[in-house]
C-alpha cells in the first residue's frame, strides 16, 4: 500500500535561514500522527510545503504516492488542509463556502448540499450555516475551516495547530472530532504545541527542531521511554527531614519542593520503581495525597529532545 | 477526481462575482456612473450651453469620463484580488485544493472584466439612451468607442492585476494602479506631447485616446507646426504639437499591455509562496 505522505530529503531555505534540513518522514496510510518541535523548528514550513503554498528548495514530497510539487492538483485531490487560522470570505454564507470548494473539487450539487449539512453539524456550525462570515469569531472561522477540510471526504487530513484560538470548549470538540475521524479511516497529519493534546489524540508523535527531525515513533514507544518523574502530594506540610530522607532512597536521582505540601521526585527506573518510591515514602511517614506523573511522557520525551533556549 | 482546469475557472469565475455583487464596490462605482451621467446631461443646462445637435459630438461630451471610469474600475476590481488572498490568509483556505493557480488568477480576472464591463455598458447605455432621447439618434461610431473602452479596460485590469500579484500590501497595488493611470501615464503624455514633443505612443493612457477620437470626422492625425511669437522685441519660433493614436497603434499598444500584464500576473502567482 503506498504511503499516505512521504517527504525524501525535503529542504526549505529562507535567505541565509535553513528552515527544513534533509527532512525524511513516511507516514503510513490510517495513522495520526502530532507533528511537534518548538517555534521556528520548520513544522508549517513541511504542512505548507506539502500543502503547495511553499516550493521546497530541495528533496521532494508525495501525497498517496503522487509529487506534491510536480502535480499538486493530483496529489491534493484527497487531502483536506487547515493551515495557520485561515479567513473565509466575508461576503460568502459557510454554506457558499462549502459549495465553492465543493465545484472546486468536483463533487455533485446534491453531494454538496448532503455533505455540508453533515460536516457543519460535525462541528457545530449548523446554526450559523446561513450567516455571512464577515463577522465569524477566529473560533468559528476555524470551525468552517475544518468543515471545508472535510467535505470531500479525503484519505488525508492536514491541519497545523487546530486547536489555535478556539475556546478550552472549542479546543475539546476539536480533539474529540479529530479522534473521532481517527476511527474513521483518515491519515491525520497534524501540527501542535500542546503536547498533551499529541498524547491524548494520535497514534504516533514526530518531533521536528531546526528543520531536522529528531524522532518518528508511536505515543506507547515513546511513553516507554520517559524519564518518570513524578509528583507526590501530602496531607500535610512536608519536613525537610522527610524531603532528605526521600533525596536518600536509592531510586531517587533529585527531590524538588513545589508547594508546603508538594515535592517533584526525579525516579531512576519505570513504573515498578515508582510503585516501590511510594511504599517507601510511606514508611518515611508521608501521608500521600496525590502520586502521579510530574509530566506527560512525550513531554519528558520532547524535553529531553528539544534544548531548553528554544523550547 | 477534481474537475477541468475550464470548469474550475467558471467556479471560480462565479463565486468571484457572487463576492463583487455583494460588495460595495459596484455600488460605488454604480453610484459614480449615476453621478457622471447626471452632471454630463445637467451643467449644459446649467451653464446655457445646451445640448449639442450633433450626436457626435454630444455622445462624446458625455463619454469623457470613460477613462476615469476605467480606472476606478480596474482599481475597484483588480488591484487587491491577487495580493488580498495572500494578505488577508484567505489564500490559506483556497491554494490547498486541487486547483492550479493560474486556474483561479484566470477565473478572477474574468470576473473582474465581467463585473467592469458591466459598468462601463451601463455608462454607456446612458450616454446612448440621452443622446436618443435628446437629438434623436445614435452617433455614429459608438459601437467602436465602446469597443475600444473595453480594450483599455482588459489593459489596464491586466496591469492591476500584475501590481497585485507583485505587492504584499493591497493599499500599494491599489493606490500605484490608481496613480499610474489616473496621473503618472497622462503626466507623461501631456509632458511629451506639449513640452518634449515626442510622441507618447507606447503609453496605454495615450492609446485609450482612440476611444473619443473614433467620434471625430475626419480620425484626427498627428499635427506639428511651428508658429513664431513675439514677445518683449524678441520673436522665437516655437513648435506645437498634437499627437493622435491611430486605432492600430492605439489598439496594438493595448493589447501588449494587456498580454504582457496578465501573462507576468500568472506567472507570479505560480511562483508566489504563502
Amino acid at each position: 500500500m503506498t504511503d499516505a505522505i512521504v517527504t525524501e530529503n525535503l529542504r526549505k531555505q529562507f535567505g541565509q535561514f535553513e528552515a527544513l534540513k534533509d527532512l525524511n518522514l513516511t507516514i503510513e496510510p490510517g495513522v495520526c500522527v502530532g507533528y511537534l518541535g518548538p517555534n521556528g523548528a520548520g513544522k508549517t514550513t513541511t504542512i505548507k510545503i506539502l500543502t503547495s503554498l511553499l516550493r521546497p528548495t530541495g528533496g521532494k514530497a508525495f501525497l498517496n504516492g503522487i509529487d506534491v510539487v510536480r502535480n499538486p492538483k493530483e496529489a491534493l485531490a484527497s487531502v483536506g488542509a487547515v493551515v495557520e487560522t485561515p479567513q473565509l470570505y466575508p461576503q460568502l454564507t459557510p454554506l457558499e463556502i462549502l459549495s465553492y470548494f465543493g465545484q472546486l473539487r468536483g463533487l455533485d450539487s446534491d453531494v454538496i448540499r448532503e455533505r455540508s449539512v453533515t460536516v457543519l453539524d460535525e462541528v457545530k456550525m449548523s446554526d450559523s450555516a446561513h450567516k455571512r462570515t464577515g463577522e465569524f469569531s477566529t473560533g468559528m472561522k476555524q470551525r468552517v475551516a475544518i468543515a471545508q477540510a472535510l467535505l470531500h471526504d479525503p484519505s488525508i487530513l492536514i491541519f497545523d495547530e487546530p486547536t489555535i484560538g478556539l475556546d478550552p470548549r472549542g479546543m475539546i470538540e476539536v480533539r474529540e472530532l479529530i479522534m473521532q475521524l481517527k476511527e474513521r479511516d483518515f491519515t491525520i497529519f497534524m501540527s501542535s504545541h500542546l503536547l498533551n493534546e499529541v498524547q491524548e489524540v494520535c497514534d504516533k508523535v514526530a518531533i521536528v527542531d531546526k528543520g531536522t527531525l529528531l524522532v518518528y515513533d508511536t505515543v506507547a514507544n515513546l511513553s516507554s521511554v520517559g524519564e518518570g518523574g513524578v509528583s507526590l502530594t501530602a496531607v500535610e506540610p512536608i519536613t525537610s527531614e522527610q524531603c532528605n530522607s526521600v533525596q536518600a532512597l536509592p531510586s531517587v536521582r533529585s527531590v524538588k519542593r513545589v508547594a508546603t505540601s508538594e515535592i517533584l521526585i526525579n525516579v531512576e527506573g519505570g513504573l515498578a520503581e515508582q510503585s516501590d518510591l511510594l511504599d517507601e515514602v510511606k514508611r518515611i511517614g508521608i501521608r500521600v495525597a496525590f502520586y502521579r506523573p510530574a509530566r506527560s511522557a512525550i513531554e519528558d520525551v520532547y524535553l529531553r529532545l528539544v534544548p531548553e533556549e528554544e523550547s | 477526481m477534481p474537475p477541468s482546469d475550464l470548469r474550475q475557472m467558471a467556479v471560480v469565475t462565479k463565486y468571484e462575482l457572487l463576492k463583487y455583487l455583494r460588495g460595495k464596490r459596484l455600488l460605488i462605482i454604480i453610484a459614480l456612473i449615476a453621478i457622471i451621467s447626471v452632471l454630463g446631461l445637467v451643467v449644459p443646462l446649467i451653464t446655457g450651453s445646451g445640448y449639442d445637435p450633433d450626436p457626435t459630438i454630444f455622445t462624446s461630451g458625455i463619454l469623457s469620463e470613460v477613462g476615469i471610469l476605467v480606472v476606478l474600475c480596474a482599481t475597484f476590481f483588480g488591484a487587491d484580488t491577487i495580493v488580498s488572498e495572500f494578505e488577508q490568509k484567505t489564500g490559506l483556505l483556497l491554494f490547498p485544493n486541487a486547483v492550479k493557480r493560474h486556474v483561479l488568477v484566470l477565473g478572477k480576472f474574468i470576473a473582474s472584466a465581467m463585473i467592469s464591463v458591466g459598468a462601463v455598458a451601463l455608462y454607456y447605455a446612458i450616454a446612448v439612451i440621452a443622446v436618443v432621447v435628446i437629438d434623436g439618434s445614435v452617433a455614429a461610431n459608438t459601437s467602436l468607442s465602446f469597443l475600444y473602452a473595453l480594450a483599455y479596460l482588459f489593459g489596464i485590469l491586466a496591469i492591476a492585476y500584475f501590481f497585485s500579484a507583485i505587492f504584499r500590501s493591497s493599499v500599494y497595488s491599489v493606490v500605484l494602479t490608481f496613480f499610474t493611470f489616473f496621473l503618472i501615464l497622462p503626466i507623461i503624455d501631456r509632458v511629451g506631447s506639449s513640452v518634449a514633443h515626442f510622441k507618447p505612443w507606447f503609453s496605454i493612457t495615450f492609446a485609450s485616446g482612440i476611444i473619443l477620437d473614433i467620434f471625430q470626422q475626419p480620425y484626427p492625425v498627428d499635427v506639428v507646426r511651428t508658429v513664431e511669437r513675439t514677445f518683449r522685441n524678441t520673436t522665437r519660433t516655437l513648435t506645437v504639437a498634437q499627437y493622435n493614436p491611430s486605432v492600430a497603434q492605439g489598439l496594438a499598444v493595448i493589447f501588449v499591455y494587456f498580454i504582457i500584464g496578465l501573462i507576468l500576473a500568472l506567472y507570479i502567482t505560480k511562483r508566489r509562496e504563502m
